[in-house]
């Protein structure tokens, strides 16, 4: 079955529409940095164009040789959210090495700090 | 050398409020002439108040990063105030302070930038579970296949370590279990290893960081740390301008 019928096609596209209204409140709302969402943003396009171009999908399949245009569609999806995973993963990671710095320099200051202050109450005492 | 040479001794404690002051006092007392830190690795017990109220040099970490995160402060700290020499002393009362000018001598010699305490050069004292021994020849093997050199005690903690690894640890310091990775790093930035014999003790108070469940988890993760770390550094080691 090389073609997607035109209910799917009207579902698929309600879906999208539906996660680029999601993406866009949670950036109105700042829950989300354009940063990180420009990974859905263009997730989202890509689905998009390929709704809107069903032959894009049908070269797809021939391309890579599956039976139908469907299973195409699900490894796009899979692919995708393979994709992001690893991005989330290599974010995180990427935030545990800051977190690291910013404690060690965290004590390293709260050191200074304290005999400083004993420095300070020191010299208030003999004035 | 003419200057006087600035040691730090790093003292490494998560939870350690049974061993603390024992293994701090000792130090002072026979090393009144060296500088000490204690890092406070995020102990969820007393350890902090201890050093507090004992008035003792320390640095207090916020939240737990674990002893490769503990340490790397202590070198970042080293950096800073410009030691020399860090050596690194677990907080569990393990290693044996007497060992410490030992440790330190092929370096103030210029022997060597980088030396380990090792339980397994005269096997006296506290010399681990047999299970135990297997795993670290495994990775003392591993080493050796990596990059060469034979280091026999590869998770030794007990370490004394020259201004130049001093100011590539606190630029980059591996995490988790760091004590063979930190060898293999040290090795491949051509730094000169010595093994010092030293005798260890068994712990007195506390759990060891590592039991026997996690052993495993130890293993792979160690296993793929040094193949990560060799790869990382190319097929050559880095050039080293001081020495020919």
């Amino acid at each position: 079955m090389m073609n997607i019928p035109i209910r799917l096609r009207t579902a698929l596209l309600a879906a999208i529409i539906l996660f680029f209204v999601i993406v866009l409140y949670f950036l109105k709302r700042r829950r989300l940095t354009l940063k990180y969402s420009l990974l859905w943003l263009l997730t989202g396009t890509v689905m998009l164009v390929l709704v809107a171009f069903p032959e894009l999908m049908m070269f797809l399949s021939r391309l890579i040789g599956t039976q139908s245009i469907m299973n195409t569609l699900y490894l796009l999806i899979l692919a995708f959210v393979i994709i992001l995973l690893m991005m989330l993963t290599s974010i995180v990671s990427g935030q545990t090495e800051r977190i690291r710095r910013l404690a060690q320099s965290n004590a390293l200051l709260e050191k200074r700090i304290r005999e400083l202050e004993e420095e300070f109450r020191e010299k208030a005492g003999k004035s | 050398m003419s200057v006087k040479n600035k040691v730090l001794l790093m003292i490494a404690a998560y939870n350690e409020e049974e061993n603390i002051e024992r293994v701090v006092d000792d130090l002072k007392l026979h090393y009144p002439q060296y500088d000490y830190l204690v890092i406070n690795d995020g102990s969820t017990d007393s350890t902090k108040e201890i050093c507090s109220r004992k008035g003792y040099s320390y640095v207090s970490l916020p939240v737990n990063l674990g002893i490769g995160g503990a340490i790397q402060t202590g070198y970042r700290y080293a950096l800073e105030n410009q030691y020399d020499i860090a050596i690194q002393i677990d907080g569990d009362g393990q290693h044996d302070a007497a060992y410490l000018e030992q440790l330190i001598r092929p370096i103030l010699e210029g022997k060597a930038d980088y030396t380990i305490g090792s339980r397994f050069i005269k096997k006296e004292g506290f010399q681990s579970s047999g299970a135990r021994r297997a795993g670290i020849h495994f990775l003392s093997e591993l080493i050796r296949l990596l990059c060469g050199i034979k280091i026999y005690d590869v998770t030794s903690g007990f370490r004394a370590v020259g201004i130049r690894s001093i100011r590539a640890f606190a630029e980059n310091y591996p995490t988790d279990y760091p004590e063979p990775e930190a060898i293999l790093d040290a090795v491949m930035r051509r730094e000169r290893l010595t093994e010092v014999p030293v005798v260890m003790r068994g712990r007195e108070h506390g759990q060891s960081s590592i039991n026997l469940q996690r052993s495993i988890y130890y293993m792979i993760k160690v296993t793929l740390d040094l193949i990560i770390c060799r790869i990382s550094y190319g097929v050559r080691r880095e050039k080293r301008e001081d020495l020919t």
